[in-house]
């Protein structure tokens, strides 16, 4: 069990931006989609036996002709801007029906994924996944930002329509960021590597329905790529999101009335200075959380 | 125990050029298990090595069925005078490649099995009066040439669905041939009425074929009697009931029940199965 390089690319302190699946799969999509635009090579992989089950079997003529896992890829690109290493993770390993990757094989993972990075010396780490907030999917999506080392916060505090945990009300600073998208930075931490997680919003609402939220993805990679000082055309991303909003609006239609009302209002929603008073109390959200889950408990688990 | 090798060996049977014969536990119809039975009070099967069930099992407690407590299995049995080995497991719940290696292992390292045989049922749609087809899936070309000559249906083309993942059976076939042992899975359809009770003619169909490649000199009798009687308690069945018998010839026509139709069916047969034992 291990990784398998297929090629030894020269590459000067590149970064390395990680990604698995996860909620409406932001991460994933950010990730992956400047790994297409830019044209990365493929160059290695994590070997999938002891961390998968496999997806596909493929039976030609009575011969088992293959047998398929889910991959765990490596790909390099050279820009003008930085060198990127990506990896892009096709399932999480998750034990015993979990949902997220926890435990021995998450930490073997994401220490597999850290030792190529060690191996082309990457000055620093992206993760990338998703922050369920009461917000409204017709909003743009902010970008939450952890880092694991206090040096980088008044890098973030540069990006553009970015927050840290602190700037968000009622968190005081903290959370929790479930899954290898998560466990990665705090590895990463441990071996000393700076890191940066990068989250986008997704509508409270919206977090447990079986589809992609690309424009969540499209914050997020608007603010990894001007991280990374790379120029790159994101209409691609554009068009699947406009696919995804007319399902989500037909699913938004489906929504009573009443509590349609409710998160109607989380349009108006203002975080951006906690400091001044929002449209909407703190009561008041609390209010919309309570409907919105009683509304998702009633048609069976929100999907 | 060893952690990374999780194999118990009691007893090293002296075997040359061995077959192996696995069946999962929890199959369909109970077949895999009661195939595996089958062959071990026939041919005198002796429990020589076992797999340590940490690993691969969640042993969070006990499941009970039948009244009694439950315990995870995975046992190797010998059949020193016929060069056949015998696997019965349950389906390991996690570390499935570490898992399916070690079953491949013991065959290979203390065994010297030269191949490899996975029984499998499947649900079919079809009355039980239909004949049972044995479908066969090789892992290699080589194989498929072995066993062309034994009444198999071998030309499967099947592609995982997208909602679906493949079987163990399957994973353990492609992990034998990364190993270059030839296998077999041998998938043997059961009439969906009889799958939880069992259907003596799919395991009479399977084990007649291991019967004659592997020249095992069985005595089917006792099967034959088995088939039997499972063929007069549905008789009557179909004789009592006017209903099923009109369920049971549709499907005969080839024609398709509802999903109420189908429950009420396999209700009745269950029942009717039951009283006799």
């Amino acid at each position: 069990m291990g990784i398998r390089l297929y090629k030894e690319p020269q590459l000067e302190n590149p970064i390395l931006a990680a990604s698995w699946p996860g909620i409406g799969n932001i991460g994933i999509i950010a990730v992956d989609t400047l790994r297409g635009i830019l044209e990365a090579e493929e160059f290695g992989e994590i070997e999938p036996w002891d961390f998968f089950y496999p997806k596909r079997v493929l039976i030609s003529k009575g011969v088992l002709e293959h047998l398929e896992f889910p991959s765990s890829k490596f790909y390099f690109k050279r820009t003008a801007g930085k060198d990127v290493i990506f990896f892009v993770g096709e399932e999480q390993p998750t034990e015993a029906g979990r949902m997220y990757a926890e435990g021995k094989k998450a930490y073997y993972m994401a220490n597999l994924v850290l030792d190529v990075a060690e191996k082309f010396k990457c000055c620093r780490i992206y993760t990338s996944g998703a922050a369920v907030a009461l917000t409204h999917h017709t909003t743009k999506p902010r970008v939450w930002a952890v880092p694991n080392s206090e040096s980088l916060i008044s890098e973030i505090r540069g990006y553009g329509n970015t927050v840290l945990m602190s700037d968000i009300e009622g968190r005081g600073g903290e959370g929790n960021i479930t899954g290898l998208n998560g466990l990665l930075l705090g590895v990463a931490k441990k071996r000393g590597f700076e890191a940066i997680c990068l989250m986008g919003e997704i509508p409270v609402y919206l977090q447990g329905l079986p589809m992609s939220y690309p424009k969540a993805s499209k914050s997020v990679l608007e603010v990894l790529t001007h991280s990374l000082s790379i120029d790159v055309n994101l209409d691609k991303l554009d068009e699947l999101a406009e696919k995804t909003e007319r399902r989500i609006e037909e699913f938004y239609r489906q929504i009573p009335l009443e509590i349609r009302g409710q998160l109607d209002r989380l349009k108006h929603v203002a975080y951006a200075q906690p400091a001044e008073p929002g449209p909407i109390t703190e009561e008041e959200k609390k209010r919309i959380m309570e409907d919105v889950e009683k509304f998702f408990k009633k048609r069976g688990g929100g999907g | 125990m060893n952690r990374e090798y999780p194999i118990k060996i009691y007893k090293k049977p002296n075997l040359g050029k061995a077959s192996l014969v696995l069946g999962w536990r929890e199959d369909i119809g109970n077949l895999g298990r009661k195939a595996t039975d089958y062959l071990n009070r026939k041919l005198k099967g002796r429990e020589f090595a076992g797999i340590e069930p940490e690993l691969f099992f969640s042993l969070g407690g006990v499941a009970i069925e039948n009244n009694l407590a439950q315990f995870p299995e995975s046992k190797f049995y010998a059949c020193q005078e016929h060069e056949l080995v015998i696997f019965q497991s349950d389906f390991p719940r996690s570390e499935w490649h570490k898992f399916l290696n070690s079953v491949l292992d013991v065959a290979e390292h203390h065994c010297q099995v030269k191949e490899l045989y996975i029984l499998g049922a499947m649900v079919s749609l079809s009355a039980h009066t239909v004949p049972r087809q044995l479908l066969a899936v090789v892992n290699s070309a080589e194989m498929k040439e072995i066993l062309s000559r034994y009444d198999l249906a071998m030309n499967l083309d099947y592609q995982t669905s997208p909602s679906e993942r493949p079987t163990l059976s399957s994973f353990l076939s492609w992990v034998a041939k990364e190993r270059n042992i030839p296998g077999v899975s041998l998938w043997v359809p059961i009439p969906f009425y009889l799958t939880t009770m069992g259907d003596a003619q799919a395991q009479k169909k399977v084990l007649s074929f291991l019967n004659e490649r592997l020249d095992l000199k069985i005595d089917f009798s006792d099967l034959n009697q088995a088939i039997q009687e499972q063929n007069e308690k549905l008789d009557l069945a179909r004789s009592r009931f006017a209903q099923i018998d009109d369920y049971i010839n549709r499907l005969e026509s080839n024609l398709m029940l509802s999903e109420e139709e189908n429950g009420e069916l396999i209700k009745k047969i269950e029942d009717c199965l039951r009283e006799g034992d």
